[in-house]
């Protein structure tokens, strides 16, 4: 029997991924001086179940690693050592470890053992420092059993080696070992179920100590960590007592063979006078068994009812059992080999366990609430993350299919809408009531690629952290808005970008403390990352306190570049000079360098989005980039817009205002170059009909429409017939079956059916500027389009 | 549909090997009074010609796209582009929808005729002529009963920059 691991690999990759990255955001907003327990215990439990899926899989490496951080992590988390600094660059220092294990077993990238090495050198020195003075205070509740047991042990030893199983000294050559677990009160449904569950580990027995006192002999070749992490799913593992009940028993056992076959399923004795300790035997919680007499009394007496009334200290405790983990060396193997029916068994259940993990993380959820509700009631859960895993292909086409259904809806709206209103008013209304469900369904369906921009956020913090570490400088970093919902594939791709701002922000706008200091300005720094919805778009920004601009030095760079500047540039076209290419080079001005490199790059990359990217900036203060993103790539809020038979769709959010045009609003400039006066502006008109050599009986701006259009900075009126309505268009590509047209951006199908184009505003303002409206404009040419584009952009 | 492989060779145009391969199951359709054939293989579907959105600055042959059940798909007249034909629209208005390779066009022609079986017999090789139609993109000439059929490579045809149906390949 061979159970194929590797098909759950994926999953404990993306789980571990996952946690790796709730840790260190954890890790980022702890408070040194008065660190929150909830949070402590939170990476705790990252690391525990990081550990326990990489001991599953037999990542041994990572287990090893994850072993010392836990432990680490566990006293710290009672109180026996205090948080330090130092405690949470080593932690992050071993999350980065623990990544590129990951990384190293799913992509086969390099692993730096040395690195490794010195990371869990590190965790294992910061641990050893302080722990045995730290220890002292806590009482081990577990370990508190242990002490007394010493005398009924041989007794327990004689009666469980008559009765029960035991083991041969054969069977412990094969890595056998017998465990005795001892059980809190459980009900007769647990108890079978949970017998069910170790019978998956080896044989198994279960007999009774006392009164509701139950316990269970095992033999297997797992460790005691496997049956702890199986008990865990029925019972709390805190309340087990595991002991190997094999040394003790194999001696006492005249025939060990002869008891090893008659073994089978003989009825136990009741062995509740052997107490429940065997601690001095086993050496998997041999560090624990250090007690004070005085409180062993007292656990002694209380019997294993006390685990709840005693408290928090037992119930963090523990987790020791967890803290000694030793790797089974045999497990791996067997596993491949799978002649071993136990191993394979186990590796079965195991797989099982990761396979649903939707199913088993609310169960461990669930303990563990259970548990905490006893202790502190009061302890806040963290949200619970109940979620599957979808193929993103699976939502794209649901997504697209959702999109052909509001069309069609909307076709069939239009279609009722032409009947007599009396005549057909159940179908109207139930066509209404179908309106809203599609909009209802599209906007959940939308909802389901959304994601905070948490996900981008989270990452900065570490980034800026270290950046300003490096640099000598003081950044305080805040987010705000990191709730505010973004399409995934937007989020990914604004990654990259944002970094690249973040990184010039700390590396060139904030000054170092002794500069900021001469300024009057705090000594620490602060850069803001923040993100809102405005409009149709969401709106990104990185600002920070820093030096800011300097524009006299952007206008000379530029002119020695050869760009074409002059000194009645606005600040808004000069700053959006930093984005040409010339401008990447390393040497550029002091202030203002960096702020070059690679612009270029991250404003291609935004455009690319159909977001457009801004600079404020002032000399001495700061400077704020400003990101502005569709929500979704697949949606648009659009105006249409009617030339001639034709509708157009110009998104909404590009569209300052629309207006009709008086008469004595519209300027030419010798004749020609037709204006329109707006509110103290001259704005270029940019006749649609003219662009598009579209025929249209509206040639007049003051018989139609003007729309005030803005983009990349710069204001343009486009004259158009008539507004049609405003609307949401799901976006349909032109080039999948046909290719980039000059001034569209898309397509989108209509109400009725049919196709409407979707301009590309930047595009249009560009080529209104290579237009001659009066002339009929077709000057305009594909390659006339993208050389006036280079010399702009050059 | 045993030749479905080869005939994909006969992208390769050379008319003197393509003969051989360009054996197979041919739409007909009708441009004015000449007979044209395309690989089977190659058309999606048939349908009528209704609303056609128009796209700014296009050769006149490319009328514009449509939506075909949410694709948007451009729209191209080879009676406009050869000069054949009368060029009017009306319900007998025929669109050829051909699926090149995953991409979707549409071509308007005059009429629809038949579906052919053409063996090697029938297949002759096409003289250097000067055309309106280069002569690499016709895999051969056909003689059915007594009238001539003119094989195109559709495929190749549209996917050259003289359609313009794509992006110029960048050199």
């Amino acid at each position: 029997m061979t159970v194929d691991m590797s098909q759950f690999y994926e999953v404990f990759f993306d789980e571990a991924e996952e946690l790796l990255a709730e840790a260190e955001h954890l890790l980022l907003g702890i408070d040194v001086e008065s660190p929150d327990v909830e949070q402590l215990n939170a990476i705790f439990r990252a690391a525990h179940s990081i550990k326990g899926g990489a001991a599953t899989f037999g990542f041994m490496d990572m287990t090893e690693i994850t072993h010392v951080l836990e432990n680490l992590l566990d006293k710290i988390r009672k109180n026996e050592m205090a948080l330090t600094t130092e405690h949470v660059d080593a932690f992050l220092a071993a999350k980065d470890v623990i990544k590129m294990q990951v990384d190293g077993h799913r992509h086969g990238s390099d692993v730096n053992a040395e690195q490794v090495s010195d990371v869990a050198m590190m965790l294992k020195s910061l641990s050893e420092g302080k722990a045995a003075v730290a220890a002292e205070p806590v009482v081990v509740a577990a370990s508190a059993e242990a002490a007394p047991a010493a005398t009924p042990a041989a007794t327990a030893a004689a009666e469980v080696a008559k009765t029960a199983l035991t083991i041969t000294a054969e069977e412990k050559a094969k890595g056998m070992t017998l465990y005795d677990v001892g059980l809190p009160t459980v009900t007769e449904k647990d108890l079978a179920n949970l017998k069910d569950e170790l019978a998956l580990l080896g044989d198994v027995e279960v007999y009774q100590r006392s009164e509701n006192v139950h316990a269970v002999l095992i033999k297997t070749d797992s460790s005691a960590d496997d049956i702890v992490s199986i008990c865990s799913f029925i019972v709390d593992a805190d309340a087990l007592v595991i002991q190997v009940a094999g040394d003790a028993a194999s001696e006492p056992a005249a025939t060990p063979a002869e008891a090893a076959t008659a073994a089978a399923l003989v009825e136990a004795a009741p062995a509740a006078e052997a107490g429940y300790g065997f601690f001095d035997n086993d050496p998997i919680i041999k560090t624990e068994t250090k007690a004070d007499d005085g409180r062993v009394q007292v656990a002694e007496e209380m019997g294993y009812g006390l685990f709840a009334s005693n408290g928090e200290e037992q119930q963090e405790e523990g987790y020791g059992f967890f803290a000694p983990f030793k790797p089974h060396p045999d497990a791996p193997k067997a596993q491949m080999i799978g002649d071993d029916n136990a191993a394979a068994a186990m590796a079965k259940a195991k797989a099982e366990a990761v396979a649903t993990p939707a199913e088993a993380a609310p169960k461990e959820e669930r303990r563990q609430q259970g548990r905490r509700e006893t202790d502190k009631p009061a302890a806040a859960q963290s949200a619970e993350s109940t979620s599957i895993r979808v193929g993103i292909e699976k939502v794209d086409q649901l997504i697209n299919l959702v999109g052909e259904l509001v069309i069609t809806q909307a076709m069939i709206e239009q279609r009722v809408n032409a009947l007599d209103p009396v005549d057909n008013e159940a179908l109207i209304n139930s066509v209404s009531q179908l309106t809203r469900n599609t909009r209802d369904l599209q906007e959940s369906v939308m909802s389901i690629r959304m994601m905070p921009m948490d996900f981008v956020f989270s990452r900065f913090p570490r980034m800026v952290r270290d950046l300003a570490g490096k640099l000598g400088k003081k950044v305080e970093f805040v987010t705000s808005g990191a709730t505010t919902e973004l399409d995934k594939s937007l989020i990914e791709r604004i990654v990259d970008p944002l970094t690249h701002l973040v990184r010039n922000s700390v590396d060139h706008g904030i000054e170092k403390p002794e500069v900021r200091r001469e300024m009057g300005k705090p000594e620490s720094g602060t850069l803001t990352l923040s993100a809102a919805h405005k409009g149709g778009s969401i709106v990104i920004e990185v600002t920070d306190d820093g030096g800011g601009l300097n524009r006299d030095r952007i206008l000379a760079k530029a002119a020695s570049n050869g760009l074409p500047v002059n000194e009645s540039m606005t600040d808004n076209e000069v700053f959006s000079l930093i984005f040409a290419p010339g401008f990447s080079t390393a040497e550029v001005v002091t202030d203002v360098s960096g702020r070059g490199v690679g612009m270029d790059v991250v404003k291609r990359n935004i455009t690319s989005m159909g977001g457009h990217i801004e600079i404020r900036s002032a000399l001495g203060y700061g400077t704020t980039i400003s990101i502005s993103l569709p929500l979704t790539l697949a949606i648009l809020d659009g105006m249409s817009v009617s030339l001639g038979k034709s509708v157009y769709v110009v998104p909404l959010n590009l569209i300052v205002e629309t207006l009709q045009p008086r008469a004595e609003d519209l300027k030419t400039v010798t004749g020609e170059g037709l204006m329109v006066h707006v509110r103290g502006e001259y704005l270029p008109i940019i006749a649609l009909h003219a662009l598009f050599n579209h025929p249209t009986q509206i040639t007049t701006p003051t018989d139609g429409v003007l729309l005030i259009l803005e983009a990349d900075g710069k204001k343009s009126a486009l004259f158009v017939d008539r507004l049609v309505g405003q609307q949401q268009v799901v976006i349909k590509s032109l080039e999948t079956n046909f290719k980039r047209i000059p001034g569209v951006s898309g397509a989108t199908i209509m109400g009725d059916g049919s196709v409407a184009l979707i301009l590309d505003v930047p595009a249009i303002i560009q080529m209104g500027q290579t237009t001659n409206y009066v002339t009929g404009g077709m000057a305009f040419s594909n390659q006339n389009y993208l050389t006036s584009q280079n010399t702009i952009n050059a | 549909m045993s030749t479905s492989t080869e005939m994909s060779n006969s992208l390769s145009g050379n008319a003197g090997n393509g003969l051989k391969t360009a054996a197979g199951e041919y739409l007909t359709f009708v441009l004015g009074s000449e007979q044209y054939g395309i690989e089977i293989l190659k058309v999606q579907e048939i349908r009528g010609y209704d609303a056609v959105t128009q796209i700014a600055n296009m050769p006149s042959f490319i009328k514009g796209v449509i939506n075909l059940r949410g694709k948007i798909v451009p729209i191209v007249d080879l009676r406009i582009k050869f000069n054949l034909g009368k060029v009017e629209y009306n319900e007998f208005t025929v669109v050829i929808i051909l699926n090149l390779n995953g991409r979707i066009v549409g071509i308007v022609v005059d009429g629809v005729s038949d579906v052919r079986e053409l063996r090697e017999e029938h297949l002759r090789e096409v003289p250097s002529l000067v055309t309106r139609i280069d002569t690499k993109y016709i895999v051969g000439l056909a003689t059915i009963e007594q009238e001539m059929l003119i094989l195109v490579d559709i495929d190749k045809l549209m996917t050259s920059d003289e359609m313009q149906l794509m992006e110029a390949a960048v050199h």
